[in-house]
């Protein structure tokens, strides 16, 4: 054996400044600071700008700057299109979110089915999501006017159809629609991921035990793929607050003010009628909408991280 | 679930997915098959599943009216390097959070999770003013930066941070005795057993920067620095009505590419986003 | 090749330390297993030595050089690992190259080195294969392969057999124990198996709650355990402990007398070990009621009561009572241990 020399004079000995740990953290920060930089530099300072122009009252056309306290949160609160802005984007949001889960919800089950041939209806189900988004808008636009494709197929059958983007409720059912069926090939193949990961050993136990198939679509389906379901439906609604290119190209949030979400009437506001710090004051609006559902949805996670893994 | 279904269940669930599958490919077909059709054609009634006369003149009308190859050249570009600029820097960055330790590392990362909670849309104001600031507006910078820096790049930095996270320690560990440093390791170990996330990454990232809509339409001015999705909405009389014809063929050709490389790679596409998207 | 010396080795993450002060020598060619059970520390040792966690306090040197602030990779040691760590993206010959490469070691001298490491490990007809292509076993030989190519100072394994079935254990270690006489490198092993430790090292540290509890030969271990925590680990079935006070006559547990060395005082509160395969059967001995008989062919496993304990208790012959019977042993005083009933250190 070795005899190790007296632990004081090694104790003695002057350890280097770049240290593993400190080369180590040093390689951190250069493998970040390109993603920081540019977060700092496109989100965080916009954002702490808007709310800072939201404070003003800015007229791009007038060349006005000018600082006005809350004035624009006042002109918020008795905006007349507000409520309607909020109850437009509330449906929409909502409409979709449930069309979109259900839809999703059936699609996965049915695909997960043993059947030949299933690879094939999945990729044609999933195909609308990487078509163009404004490609796909333009056909449905197509397909829904008065004379189009959709009332043409309904008059054959004997049924008149309405002219579907010129009526209010009609209108915000044709944006929903078009917007689910372009996406929810997304959601589709999480589900059917999230089916597929149920052990096939709790439905072996459920049949030994004779429960029928509904049920143990209820009582075992359902709960474990729940914190998916969940999710992906915050997610969706997220998503749905930002959908503005299919209101631009389908209704330019019309007839009236009926399909105008709040991501519509932001554009408007600021960059059609020029008023760029009340467009800041309803960015505020949504970023907190988003924040609250996001920090709802980290809530959930946290709860729900019992069945993850 | 994954019983054998009787002959009679099969035949019922083949039925409902036929009928379920027309909104999703229905639309898809239409598109095609009517910018082949004469004009006089397309709002034909009853209308004709399969075109009974083809004409193929729209075609050369979509580049007629607008630069439609400049504008095509330039939503490839930008999506190349937007997908390429974020696969980079998000997965650098996904990389340090998942396995570098260094002070303030879980501060950073929630710092970069803020942007999740900022979309593009948000901020839009300062963001036009920021550009118009630095000479950028009607250029393609701000289509580049904002994206791969913005809330789609925050996604793809927490999806490329878990799978860092799953990939075993250990690898790096004998990469480290193999005598690699920190780069190398990222670079020949890290990043080519990342394929999978990566691919969901990029698909994620072009398809965001290929639907891009608002953004170009409120930086862009000039037609010959247009982006598809902007371009197809710009095929209109005088008099403001749609072209349609001409619009469908320019919509054919802005989908079809994307949608055949779909259908040749489904699997991986399909499966790469299931996967990886579950975690994110 | 080197020695190794760890002079109060301490770890601590934030407040929470989980390396005490750690001394060891290991000599230039030893054989040394670290052992105990998970969350011992062992681990994390092994990393601290191999330069993958950093050192709080102390020093570690290797050979004559402190190497506390040297990468991983200018210690020159090379490393096994549990799941063996292959590159899954490169050939077997690449994976036991790769670190050659990056020494920038000329091209012939690496395909030299790997044929040689191959043909040592018997695994050249695997060389362009994928780890994916491989069973456990040859990954593992590769993963051995790796780190032999380089002719490290020191090798280190991180319970390098504990992903593989029993039977493939047995053969593995012998094949490590081969490499080492072979090679005569250096070796630091970590495992929790104590079956490993004995029949591998040249030396063992047992260690627990990040301290060492015991360092020794393995029959030395075996043969006086310093503590009674070394005493429970080492051995298989566990040596038995029994409660009591050290009499005039022997040991008095509950309800039983038991025979023990002389020269600790009468009166002495101790726990009282003997090893399951020490107990002898013999008629006129001490009675125990046979609670549980399980015969394993080659020995008998025989669960009984000795006074109040439950002990057990390894027999070469076969046992024939039934359980509620009573049997007879006798107990060898000289393979006795008696530790402190407070700390549990040996006593004598």
């Amino acid at each position: 054996m070795t005899v190790a020399a007296p632990p004081s004079t090694r104790k003695a000995r002057k350890r280097p400044f770049w240290t593993m740990e400190r080369r180590d953290s040093l390689a951190g920060y250069l493998f970040i600071a390109p993603q920081m930089i540019g977060i700092t530099i496109f989100v965080l300072i916009p954002l702490a700008l808007v709310f800072w122009y939201s404070l003003h009252e800015w007229n791009v056309l007038a060349q006005t700057f000018r600082f006005q306290g809350l004035a624009n949160y006042q002109t918020l609160l008795s905006d007349p299109g507000l409520p309607q802005v909020l109850g437009a984007t509330t449906i929409f949001s909502i409409g979709l979110v449930i069309f979109n889960m259900s839809l999703a919800l059936l699609l996965a089950v049915l695909l997960d089915q043993k059947l030949k041939g299933i690879t094939l209806y999945r990729t044609l189900f999933f195909s609308p999501v990487v078509v163009s988004l404004v490609a796909w808008t333009i056909v449905w636009g197509f397909l829904l006017q008065n004379n189009g494709g959709i009332n043409a197929l309904l008059a054959s059958v004997g049924i008149e159809g309405p002219n579907w983007l010129r009526h209010p409720t009609t209108a915000m059912i044709s944006v929903i629609v078009v917007q689910v069926f372009k996406n929810v090939g997304l959601n589709m193949v999480l589900f059917l991921a999230a089916l597929q990961g149920v052990p096939r050993e709790l439905y072996e136990a459920a049949r030994v035990d004779g429960t029928p198939a509904f049920r143990q679509f209820t009582r075992i389906t359902l709960p474990m793929i729940s914190p998916t379901v969940l999710l992906t439906s915050i997610i969706t609604i997220v998503g749905s607050l930002q959908v503005f290119a299919q209101i631009a190209v389908l209704t330019q949030g019309g007839p009236g003010m009926s399909t105008t979400v709040l991501v519509y009437y932001l554009y408007q506001q600021a960059f059609q009628f020029h008023k760029f710090g009340y467009g800041a004051t309803l960015s505020i609006v949504l970023f907190l909408i988003v924040a609250i559902l996001t920090f709802v949805q980290w809530q959930m996670r946290r709860k729900l991280v019992f069945y993850e893994d | 679930m994954k019983t054998d279904l009787s002959p009679r269940i099969k035949v019922i669930v083949y039925g409902l997915m036929t009928v379920l599958l027309i909104p999703f490919v229905f639309p898809t077909w239409w598109m095609v098959t009517s910018s082949v059709k004469p004009i006089s054609d397309i709002f034909a009634f009853p209308p004709d599943i399969f075109p009974r006369r083809f004409d193929f003149s729209t075609y050369g009308r979509v580049f007629e009216l607008q630069p439609f190859a400049q504008q095509y050249w330039n939503s490839a570009y930008i999506a190349a390097l937007v997908t390429a600029g974020t696969m980079m820097f998000s997965s650098m960055a996904g990389y340090a959070f998942a396995r570098i330790r260094f002070p303030f590392a879980n501060t950073l990362f929630m710092i970069v999770l803020i942007g999740l909670l900022i979309p593009a849309e948000v901020t839009i104001v300062p963001l036009f003013q920021m550009f118009l600031g630095w000479g950028m507006i009607n250029t393609h910078w701000p289509l580049v930066l904002i994206p791969i820096f913005g809330a789609p790049s925050v996604f793809a930095t927490f999806v490329m941070r878990q799978f860092f996270i799953a990939l075993p320690k250990e690898l790096e560990e004998a990469a480290r005795v193999d005598g690699l440093g920190r780069f190398k390791i990222f670079w020949t170990i890290a990043l080519p057993l990342a394929r999978p996330a990566l691919g969901a990454v990029a698909i994620f990232t072009f398809l965001h920067s290929w639907n891009l809509y608002l953004e170009p339409i409120v930086f862009l001015s000039s037609p010959e620095n247009f982006t598809l999705p902007q371009a197809l909405t710009q095929f209109t009389d005088a008099y403001g009505g749609a072209l349609w014809n001409v619009q469908l063929a320019a919509a054919t050709m802005t989908a079809l590419p994307v949608l055949i490389v779909f259908i040749i790679a489904q699997r991986q596409f399909v499966e790469g986003l299931a996967h990886s998207g579950l975690k994110g | 090749m080197a020695s190794v010396t760890l002079s109060d080795v301490k770890k601590s993450y934030g407040k929470a330390a989980v390396i005490h002060g750690i001394d060891v020598d290991i000599a230039d060619g030893e054989f040394v297993v670290l052992v105990g059970p998970s969350g011992c520390g062992k681990s994390t040792l092994l990393h601290m030595l191999a330069g993958l966690e950093t050192i709080t306090d102390g020093t570690i040197a290797i050979g004559d050089d402190v190497v506390n602030d040297l990468e991983p990779k200018d210690r020159d040691i090379a490393m096994v690992f549990q799941n063996y760590a292959l590159y899954p993206h490169m050939t077997v010959a690449a994976n036991m190259g790769f670190s050659l490469e990056h020494r920038r070691v000329a091209k012939d001298t690496i395909a030299e080195r790997v044929k040689w490491a191959a043909g040592i490990l018997g695994l050249e007809p695997y060389l362009d294969r994928f780890p994916r292509q491989l069973s456990g076993g040859q990954r593992q030989r590769v993963a051995m392969g790796r780190a032999i190519v380089r002719d490290p100072k020191v090798f280190l394994f991180d319970e390098p057999l504990s992903n593989l079935d029993a039977k493939l254990r047995v053969v593995m270690r012998g094949e490590i124990k081969a490499l080492h006489q072979r090679l005569k490198t250096t070796t630091v092993y970590v495992t929790h198996d104590q079956v490993e430790a004995m029949t591998m090292a040249d030396k063992i540290v047992v260690l627990s709650g990040g301290r060492i509890e015991q360092v020794g030969a393995p029959l030395e271990l075996y043969d006086r355990p310093a503590n009674q925590f070394v005493a429970g680990f080492i051995g298989s079935p566990s040596m038995n402990f029994i409660p009591g006070q050290v009499g005039a006559s022997g040991f008095e547990a509950d309800g039983v007398t038991l025979p023990c060395p002389a020269g600790t005082p009468i009166g002495t509160k101790a726990i009282y070990g003997v090893r399951p395969e020490h107990f002898t059967l013999s008629p006129d001995g001490i009675k125990a009621e046979i609670l549980i008989v399980e015969p394993m062919g080659s020995e008998t496993q025989v669960t009984m009561k000795l006074g109040q304990t439950s002990v057990i208790g390894l027999f070469r012959e076969r046992v024939a009572g039934m359980p509620g019977e009573t049997i007879g042993i006798t107990i060898d005083p000289a393979k006795t241990h008696l530790f402190d009933a407070v700390n549990g250190q040996r006593l004598g």
